[in-house]
């Protein structure tokens, strides 16, 4: 079994979704990471790929493999390959100075770990902004037993928010400028129309608010004019996935962007949901999903008709969107659509005061309200499927809101069909909970702070730079509370441990690798602390990373751990 | 009448059909000639069904046209499941029927909250009951459906619970001439 299968665009897998029962006690693979051309369709430049291809490559290990990898830079810089939500030995999880020094110029690293689990994951630099020049690709992990869904197709589809300038030059010019690619920055002319709708000093105040945030209700993407990219095609190269009318088809969303989320949607199917960030999700269809940076959903559709349907990816902030088609034929393509209007930042995602954060946000409401569906204001004819209004007046039943945002929040998710129905965390139920449900030993709060001025985004006021280190203790299991006082949304990422989320269904809460918070909101998420060593712990959007929203945690204690060993690597 | 806005025309209109005056959740797709019920004393075979996460074993089944089957369904998964046969049609409608089960708390993951059902029905006057052409068993239950089939149907069996269908917990039924 060696790499170099040209996995991405083939059919994989057919039948049942069966583990691979020759299942490889161990394998050997080569990554070579080079410069490469990437072209977009809207633009050609320089990025860095692995073997040569601007194509992010797919890895398929098998659950219970030995796996050797071996990873030549060819480079002139460092670099680094992270395997993003594997659970491993934390000296092979590729973060420079966490996990070791990193690979240099010329030299081949050679990674050595078991694969201890089944799902859909990715890989990617953890140097720099090689990961937004192009540093990325796929992993599959075949289960050792039998998948609870089945498909007869099984496609990756990886999307990722390229941009023509690399990705130090943003971090420069973010820096000196924050709204330096913000091409929606509110005019005159949007205040005169704000005036002629909540009066003149509403208005004026609105924007007194914002000033003082040092933010504009626009902010939802602080990084625009970029291509979206599906397996590293532009729109207009229209990656494809081929089927047969009524087959099955198994798709792997894996949202590689360095600071894009896409809401998905494939108009005339519904996407089964039955994994989320590789662990098994009790099955939910939905209309349309949102996918934050480094997260992964796997959803099964199933086309009957013989016809081709788009696969149309907004960004959440509706400035670009990535399309793909599955057609029953090559060179088919199904409608485009127009970009949805752009949402607007409002009041609720200020929670200027983070007391407020989680509370009622009802007085602050300015934008959106209405469209947030209170059911006192909705009529029966109005009522989605499956609700329906009980005696009291109050709705039973249907999708609901979304607890997973402020109330009157400018970012909920709106599904862009009526009565459709939009993924939300509270709907993820995991399949096969990892670990028995059990109070957890402490409670840890994370502020997740900013000063846009100056582009610093930090945790509890403190930029990395500056941090010590989060402690915690072999056994335990935290309980961690995010209180997201930005008006950003950020995808936190644990290394080497499961991220919990609380979203009350007890044992069956989901088991993740990011959690994505929404600004104005208070999440829990919960970590059985059990892997020794040291771990990064970040926002996943990369010019946040680097700018300070980025922690190391140290597990203290445990059956094998090198404490001899920890000094050196953290120096590095 | 609020359930027929959320089923298909033609489906709405076979449940108006056979099932005046009041359209009760849980019909489960009797119309569009699935079969009926069968007498014991016709049974000409017993078919052992076994229900995982989420399939059948076997995963398709063939039969005689006009056969008179007895089906003896075990879960031996960890999640409650349905063995409904029907026509595809049948199960696609009857889908947002078992969605409300679960928004009304009736249909937990991995049981059946009979105290939900009974408020259910109180509330709505429609909750769950029992349909020859379906069981619906939790975890380690197990179950029994004597059935006759039709001469000709496209027929699946198929588990109604949200999303089990969809991620492919579903088998042909051939009837053989």
């Amino acid at each position: 079994m060696s790499y170099g299968t040209p996995a991405r665009a083939a059919l994989l897998a057919a039948g049942l979704g069966l583990a691979i029962s020759s299942a490889a006690a161990a394998g050997t693979y080569d990554l070579t990471v080079d410069y490469v051309t990437i072209d977009t369709g809207d633009f050609t430049r320089t990025g860095i790929g692995y073997n040569g291809a601007s194509t992010p490559p797919v890895l398929r290990f098998a659950e219970g493999e030995e796996v050797t990898i071996n990873v030549t830079n060819n480079l002139d810089v460092d670099t680094s390959v992270h395997w993003h939500g594997l659970i491993l030995p934390y000296r092979q999880d590729g973060v420079p100075k966490i996990s070791y020094p990193g690979i240099r110029p010329g030299e081949t690293f050679t990674y050595r770990f078991p694969i201890v689990q089944g799902g859909t994951y990715w890989f990617h630099s953890h140097s720099g902004f090689q990961e937004p020049d192009g540093a990325f690709g796929a992993l599959i992990l075949e289960p050792k037993a039998r998948e609870k869904y089945r498909y007869d197709r099984d496609y990756v589809v990886q999307l990722t928010d390229a941009h023509p300038h690399r990705g130090d030059r943003i971090m420069r010019n973010l820096k000196m400028m924050p709204d330096y690619y913000n091409r929606q920055q509110r005019t005159l002319l949007d205040l005169i129309g704000d005036a002629s709708e909540k009066g003149l000093g509403a208005a004026l105040s609105d924007r007194a608010d914002w000033g003082g945030m040092r933010m504009m209700p626009t902010d939802i993407e602080d990084l625009q004019g970029f291509t979206p990219l599906i397996n590293g095609k532009g729109p207009e190269q229209n990656w494809t996935g081929l089927f047969e009318p009524g087959e099955r088809i198994r798709l792997r969303f894996i949202n590689s962007s360095a600071m894009t989320f896409f809401d998905i949607r494939i108009p005339g199917l519904k996407m089964t949901v039955v994994q989320a960030d590789g662990n098994d999700v009790l099955p939910v269809p939905v209309d349309e999903l949102r996918i934050a940076v480094a997260e992964t959903y796997d959803v099964i559709v199933r086309p009957r008709e013989d016809r081709a349907f788009t696969i149309f990816a907004e960004s959440m902030g509706r400035t670009a969107f990535a399309r793909g088609t599955l057609a029953p034929r090559a060179g088919m393509e199904a409608e485009v659509w127009e970009l949805r209007a752009p949402p607007l930042l409002t009041m609720a995602d200020m929670a200027l005061d983070p007391a407020m954060a989680g509370m009622d946000h009802g007085a602050m409401m300015m934008e959106g309200d209405a469209a947030s569906g209170h059911g006192a204001m909705m009529k029966d004819a109005d009522l989605p499927p499956g609700a329906h209004r009980m005696p009291d007046g109050s709705i039973m039943g249907g999708p609901g809101e979304d607890p997973f945002y402020a109330a009157g929040s400018g970012v909920t998710p709106e599904p862009a069909m009526k009565h459709g129905r939009f993924l939300s965390y509270k709907d993820l139920k995991a399949a096969d909970p990892l670990y028995p449900d059990r109070e957890a030993t402490r409670e840890i709060e994370l502020r997740l702070t900013g000063n846009m001025e100056r582009y610093i985004w930090s945790i509890n006021g403190v930029k990395y730079a500056d941090a010590e280190p989060i402690r915690l203790q072999y056994g335990e299991r935290v309980r961690f509370k995010f209180v997201n006082e930005t008006m950003m949304t950020h995808p936190m990422h644990l290394h080497g441990m499961w991220t919990i989320i609380d979203n009350g269904t007890g044992e069956r809460d989901p088991i993740k690798h990011t959690v994505s918070i929404a600004p104005g909101t208070v999440v829990y998420t919960e970590t059985e602390v059990d892997a020794p060593g040291q771990w990064a712990f970040h926002c996943h959007l990369s010019y946040h990373a680097e700018s300070g929203m980025f922690r190391k945690v140290i597990v203290e204690g445990g059956p094998t751990t090198d404490r001899a060993a920890l000094a050196p690597a953290s120096g590095g | 009448m609020f359930l027929l806005k959320t089923i298909p025309a033609l489906a709405a209109a076979a449940l108006l059909a056979t099932t005046l005056p009041a359209a009760a959740v849980g019909e489960h797709g009797q119309g569009g000639g699935a079969g009926k019920p069968g007498k014991a004393s016709q049974v000409t075979r017993t078919i052992a069904v076994t229900m995982y996460d989420n399939y059948y074993e076997p995963e398709a089944i063939t039969l005689k046209e006009g056969e008179t089957v007895r089906f003896v369904i075990t879960n031996k998964g960890a999640l409650v499941h349905e063995f409904n046969i029907g026509t595809p049609e049948a199960h696609v409608a009857h889908a947002p029927e078992m969605q409300m089960m679960v928004d009304h708390g009736v249909l937990e993951p991995d049981r059946i909250n009979r105290d939900m059902a009974k408020q259910m029905q109180a509330s709505m006057g429609h909750g769950m009951h029992d349909a020859p052409n379906s069981v619906l068993l939790e975890p380690g239950g197990t179950g029994e459906i004597i059935w006759t089939f039709p001469e000709h149907a496209e027929l699946e069996f198929a588990c109604n619970v949200p999303g089990h269908y969809d991620a492919g917990m579903a088998g042909e039924i051939t009837l053989s001439h």
